[in-house]
């Protein structure tokens, strides 16, 4: 079970989020009124068709042909009419109960867009991927097809319980009573198995983890040969999966055997009550039969009554997991005078810039004043968690600042259009993200209408397009889970790509060269040297030959400035720089002679120079 | 195809449904299969049937007892024979009842058991197998064997079987019934069965292809939401939510469109079968009323055959879902025989002996040629390597140089095509590999936890060591700082749905893990991706304290590590092209130097 998502208020009531719910048949009302029309036709008939059977078999044995033959015709034109009122409403009931799904996928998924980046920074992908997926699926099932077949049911009981009533009361009374039984027992097993249902499949779960771990790393068990070991442990959680199935499977032998042994209790008392009164000459004999027939009628929705209530129960529990997320707060919002970034050279402007993650968390940000000059590039440097990275984010308004404000060319971000401040500050983020998508696709996603020529150039611009010309179809490729595996470092240049082809103003580089060997890294350095020409540029960096590209390096720490200027003036000023710079140097004495090579022609491959 | 890297979690594959092998000889296997897994619950399996027979032939005698009530009690007015007929019409209810009880009881625990006997052999099975077998075949396909298949297996097991036998019978039992209260009646009734059989086959074969496409997109839509969650920061950094929702909306819309397809199908069977079963009541009271007009038949019997009728419609429908779950279930049962048949190819000979204690740890490859399969090509040309005991070794390369190879050869992981590797003089194809691999710590190279403790995972190699022992190891590596600031400590979970370490931090106990290993001979593939300097400095101060005093093979990416080593081993295409320290190599500027230089190539 996954956890409430942090923003929710007091638990709403279930009544309230139930009525939330139906809000979603709302623009179905014409279709649902109209299945509801003729389900009750269809049950109506039904029953009709129930009686006339029971007639029939009077007219039988009392010897009345003609009677007979008039009632088979009516019962025969009967169930075709029933037919023909079952299909229009499972046609119209079916469309809209697909209406109902894709409704609430799209109305979950226009939030998703819309919700801010800190949002995602607390919520896991697999943990959202549920909500949009399991709890639809509870949600959906209700109220497409749940709340018909309930209605109908309830119809059923109704109309039948008062058609035996009108009958012979007596014999409706001995009939119906166990009905309650019914509903309550299917009522409690929907309940009961519910949540051991749940638990079987978590232990599943568990047990098919257990095993794609080990098959995963099979070579580390392997190596360190605990094979038994990890064979016991997996028997363990085996055993615990088959003791909860048994549960299950025990708990499914008492209840669903009893559920069809109370019915035939009532058919037995009708055999025996409804045949004494006919004995007795109280009960007609056609209703004696009748009654054995509604009788039958009766016994599925009585047992689906006591399974819809648990439905409904359920899809409540979704529904509000679901509203969660509708109701999460969009913090990033476009004022209604959201104006455009206006030309400008690309100055950045921090001042006096304090921010936290949530109100009561501690200062991640603390009074940043910082002008990034036009064309510049900057080198922010600084221990893990000293603020890098969240600085940098508050330029393009991933996250808004809690005190100060962020200017670029001269406005504040929260007074520009969203698209307008984006299109013109390109992230490459720490691991790229790429698309299923094309090669093409990927560079192209920032501006679909980009040319082949454009996107070939901004490919070469991040050294990518000779990788990208040996790719089995080139810029038509199809990268991402379904496609082609890249490269840490051709991820990187595809990202760089990306960023670059919209052309903006300013560029910020997340430690964009981590995860890449040293040659690649030259590669994709001298990449960037060329792409941040022009462009004020923020590069979050580790290595000092990223850092190398700065005109200016500013050393984070703790949310503050601890020292800024050029790398001579922080090596006589900043011990954080200097432990950086001293690091560095062995990297840097090979990273020095690469990119002298870089542009050159590479060596012979047959290593015997 | 590098061993140690974690194969990346690929979507469970839509299982196949298709049975390849029909054969006599197949099917026959299948069986013994089934029946080898069933046998130690025999006593068990035979309570399971005996009550399923009895719970179904109960379930066929109340209609006729309701004939019975009425043509001798009601229609003669005998209150004493209603009073006795009743009372075994709820007898038989109760007998029903409680054989019901112990059919779905018993049914369901031999089931469950005959799973739970498949997934541990076939744990057992695939922890035997070579890794060969695993860089054959994806992760992903391994995995889907021990989850959705045995899972498609469950279905037949628990559920499907005992509805084959039950609706079988049923249907039989049924029919026989109403020939033997009326076989006139009974031809005249059934000639609705072949429109219900043919109307079934129709249906089940358009419905099962809508509903594939159904699967099939709705995994589209899924797998669009999960993607488009994923990269949700991308999204909005490049403002393109308005265009992902309409590609959003278009993915879902295809989706409506097959599922449209399914209300079709099931809104024109339904209401037909419904419709035919009318058709049937009509012939009952038509043909029926005829035959009671000339006293041939009776009312009772006309009531009993109403009650039968339903036990027609119900299992053919049950009966023709089967047919898929057994189809894909048989699929299941012949990959998961497959993986079963496997064999291990490194096996030990009846001549292997135990390590003793106290190896000094002296590596010799001894002109070893080898290639993974005899259709691949061969990748090592008659290697020479002497490693003496405790040495650094750093193996350096373009990828597919072969150092992962060597690395494998010598956990013996496979065995030489040609030549030999000794451990100290003796053959490793001597030595008993459990023994092997005890003296042996492999750190793979993205430090790979497992769900549990970091305590189990420090122990990993063994769970018998001491809190000290684990603590011990964590101080010497450097990894104690932050296991004492996680929430639990050394008791923190990890993994799946444990705490997140970092890149960094998992190393760090990969190492820990290690050391208490204590092995002779470490074999440590290097992280390639950068962490920030402290932790990097935590790293090379971890690594110096681990390859002290052992026999240590790095594949190496770091250059402090590269500098540091006793011996630099340069591969190039399977061959040793050059050896020695740092600093004679850089001094030869040859392919070492290059190595570092070429673009081209160390960019794969």
């Amino acid at each position: 079970m996954d956890t409430a998502l942090t923003h929710t208020p007091a638990r709403p009531s279930n009544r309230r989020t139930f009525k939330r719910l139906l809000g979603f048949l709302a623009p179905y009302k014409l279709s649902l009124a109209l299945s509801v029309v003729l389900a009750i036709a269809a049950q109506a008939i039904q029953i009709a068709v129930v009686l006339l059977s029971g007639m029939a078999i009077g007219a039988i044995r009392n010897g009345h042909r003609h009677q007979l033959w008039a009632l088979l015709a009516i019962i025969a034109a009967a169930a075709v009419v029933k037919a023909a009122l079952m299909v229009a409403r499972r046609f119209i009931a079916g469309n809209q109960a697909l209406g109902v799904e894709y409704d609430l996928r799209m109305r979950i998924y226009s939030k998703l867009v819309r919700l801010p980046f800190s949002f995602y920074d607390r919520h896991q992908t697999g943990q959202l991927m549920s909500r949009a997926t399991v709890d639809l699926t509870a949600v959906r099932f209700f109220l497409g097809y749940g709340l018909i077949f309930f209605a109908q049911h309830l119809l059923t009981i109704v109309g039948v319980t008062a058609v035996m009533l009108v009958l012979n009361w007596r014999l409706a009374l001995v009939s119906l009573a166990v009905t309650p039984l019914i509903v309550a027992v299917a009522y409690v097993y929907s309940r009961v198995s519910h949540p051991l249902l749940r638990d079987v499949q978590q232990k599943m779960a568990d047990v098919a983890t257990s095993a794609e771990e080990n098959i995963t790393g099979v070579h580390v068990v392997k190596a360190f040969a605990q094979e038994d070991a990890e064979a016991g442990r997996f028997a363990e959680r085996n055993e615990r999966l088959f003791g909860r199935s048994v549960q299950a499977n025990r708990q499914r032998a008492l209840f669903v055997p009893f559920l069809s042994f109370v019915p035939l209790l009532a058919q037995g008392g009708v055999l025996l009550y409804g045949g004494w009164l006919v004995i007795q000459g109280q009960l007609a004999f056609q209703w004696f039969v009748s009654f054995t027939f509604l009788l039958l009628m009766l016994i599925f929705p009585l047992r689906m009554l006591g399974m819809w209530i648990g439905q409904a129960q359920r899809a409540t529990a979704a529904g509000e997991r679901i509203f969660e997320i509708v109701d999460e707060p969009e913090a990033i919002a476009e004022p209604e005078n959201a104006r455009e970034l206006p030309r400008g050279p690309g100055e950045v402007r921090f001042e006096g810039v304090s921010f936290s993650y949530s109100s009561d968390d501690r200062m991640v940000l603390d009074g940043i004043d910082l002008v990034l000059e036009p064309g510049r590039t900057v080198a922010l440097i600084g221990q893990t968690g000293s603020g890098k990275t969240t600085l940098a984010s508050l330029v393009p308004r991933f996250y808004d600042v809690s005190r100060g404000r962020v200017l670029v060319d001269g406005v504040d971000v929260r007074r520009l259009r969203l698209s307008s401040l984006r299109k013109q500050v390109g992230v490459i983020a720490q691991d790229p993200f790429l698309f299923s998508a094309s090669v093409r696709e990927n560079i192209a996603f920032g501006t679909p209408e980009a040319s082949d020529h454009e996107v070939e150039k901004a490919a070469r611009l991040a050294q990518a397009h000779e990788f990208i010309h040996d790719l089995p179809d080139g810029y038509e490729t199809e990268v991402g889970e379904r496609g082609v595996t890249l490269s840490g470092g051709q991820r990187q240049r595809l990202a760089i790509a990306r960023a670059l082809i919209t052309d903006p103003r300013v560029l910020v580089l997340d430690d964009a060269t981590a995860s890449v060997d040293a040659t690649t890294e030259a590669l994709i350095r001298s990449g960037l040297r060329e792409a941040v020409r022009g462009r004020t540029t923020i590069v979050i960096a580790h290595r000092l030959s990223t850092i190398a590209l700065a005109d200016e390096i500013v050393v984070l720490e703790s949310g503050k400035i601890a020292a800024r200027g050029s790398h001579e003036e922080l090596l006589s000023t900043s011990a954080i720089y200097r432990d950086i710079y001293e690091h560095g140097l062995v990297e840097q004495e090979m990273a020095g002679r690469l990119e002298e090579h870089a542009g050159t022609e590479p060596p012979s491959g047959n290593g015997s120079r | 195809m590098r061993v140690w890297q974690g194969g990346g979690r690929t979507f469970a594959n839509v299982s196949n449904e298709r049975v390849q092998d029909w054969s006599w000889q197949r099917t026959m296997r299948r069986v013994r299969v089934l029946t080898r897994l069933v046998a130690p619950y025999k006593s068990k399996a035979a309570l399971a049937i005996v009550s399923l027979l009895a719970a179904t032939l109960s379930g066929l005698v109340p209609p006729y007892l309701a004939k019975l009530a009425i043509d001798r009690g009601i229609a003669q007015g005998n209150e004493r024979v209603l009073v006795e007929i009743v009372a075994v019409f709820a007898a038989a209810g109760l007998i029903n009842w409680v054989t019901s009880y112990a059919q779905t009881y018993y049914t369901g625990w031999v089931g469950e058991r005959v799973l739970a006997d498949l997934r541990r052999t076939l744990f057992k099975h695939l922890q035997r197998l070579p890794l060969g077998f695993y860089e054959r075949n994806r992760t992903g396909v391994i995995v889907s064997r021990m989850t959705n298949d045995v899972e498609a297996l469950d279905e037949l097991v628990t559920d499907g079987i005992s509805t084959l036998v039950q609706a079988t019978l049923t249907l039989t039992g049924s029919a026989a019934l109403l020939f033997v209260l009326d076989w006139r009646l009974a031809l005249a009734t059934l000639t609705v069965v072949p429109l219900m059989l043919a109307a079934t086959a129709l249906f089940r074969v358009y419905s099962a292809r809508a509903y594939l496409a159904v699967r099939e997109r709705l995994g589209h839509v899924s797998g669009t939401l999960a993607e488009d969650i994923g990269g949700m920061r991308v999204v909005q950094a490049y403002t393109r939510e308005r265009e992902r929702e309409r590609n959003f909306a278009r993915v879902n819309e295809h989706y409506r469109e097959a599922n449209h397809r399914t209300v079709i199908y099931n809104g024109l069977y339904f209401p037909f079968v419904d419709a035919l079963s009318g058709a049937a009541s009509v012939i009952v009271l038509g043909y029926g009323g005829w035959l009671v007009f000339h006293g041939q038949a009776t009312i009772g019997t006309l009531v009993a055959f109403f009650g039968y009728l339903s036990n027609f419609f119900d299992p053919i429908q049950q009966l023709s879902q089967l047919f898929s779950t057994f189809v894909s279930a048989t699929a299941a049962l012949d990959k998961i025989m497959g993986v079963l048949e496997t064999e291990p190819d490194v096996v030990d000979s009846p001549r292997a002996r135990e390590l003793l204690d106290g190896i000094a740890g002296r590596m010799h490859f001894e002109h070893v040629r080898f290639r993974y399969r005899p259709d691949l090509p061969e990748v090592m040309h008659g290697l020479e390597l002497d490693v003496p005991a405790g040495t650094t070794v750093a193996l350096v390369g373009h990828t597919g140089a072969g150092k992962s190879t060597i690395a494998k050869l010598l956990a013996r992981f496979y065995d030489p095509t040609e030549g030999r590797i000794t451990l100290d003089g003796i053959d490793l194809r001597d030595l008993k590999q459990r023994s092997l691999r005890s003296r042996l710590g492999i750190v793979p190279q993205e430090g790979f936890l497992f769900a549990g403790t970091v305590r189990d995972n420090i122990a990993f190699a063994r769970p018998d060591a001491t809190n000290q022992e684990v603590e011990a190891a964590a101080r010497a590596v450097g990894a104690l700082g932050f296991i004492e600031q996680l929430e639990n400590g050394f008791d923190t979970q990890l993994g799946e749905r444990g705490a997140r370490l970092s890149v960094g931090q998992r190393q760090l106990v990969a190492f820990a893990r290690a050391l208490v290993a204590d092995p002779r001979i470490l074999i440590l593939d290097e992280a390639t991706s950068s962490v920030d300097i402290s932790t990097e400095r935590t790293i090379e101060r971890a690594l110096r304290v681990l390859l002290a005093d052992r026999t240590a093979f790095v594949i190496a990416h770091r250059l402090s590590t590269i500098r540091h080593a006793d011996l630099i081993v340069v591969l190039e295409h399977g061959r040793v092209v050059e050896q020695g320290k740092h600093d004679e190599l850089l001094a030869r500027r040859g392919f070492y130097t290059s190595l570092y230089t070429d673009p081209v190539v160390a960019a794969g």
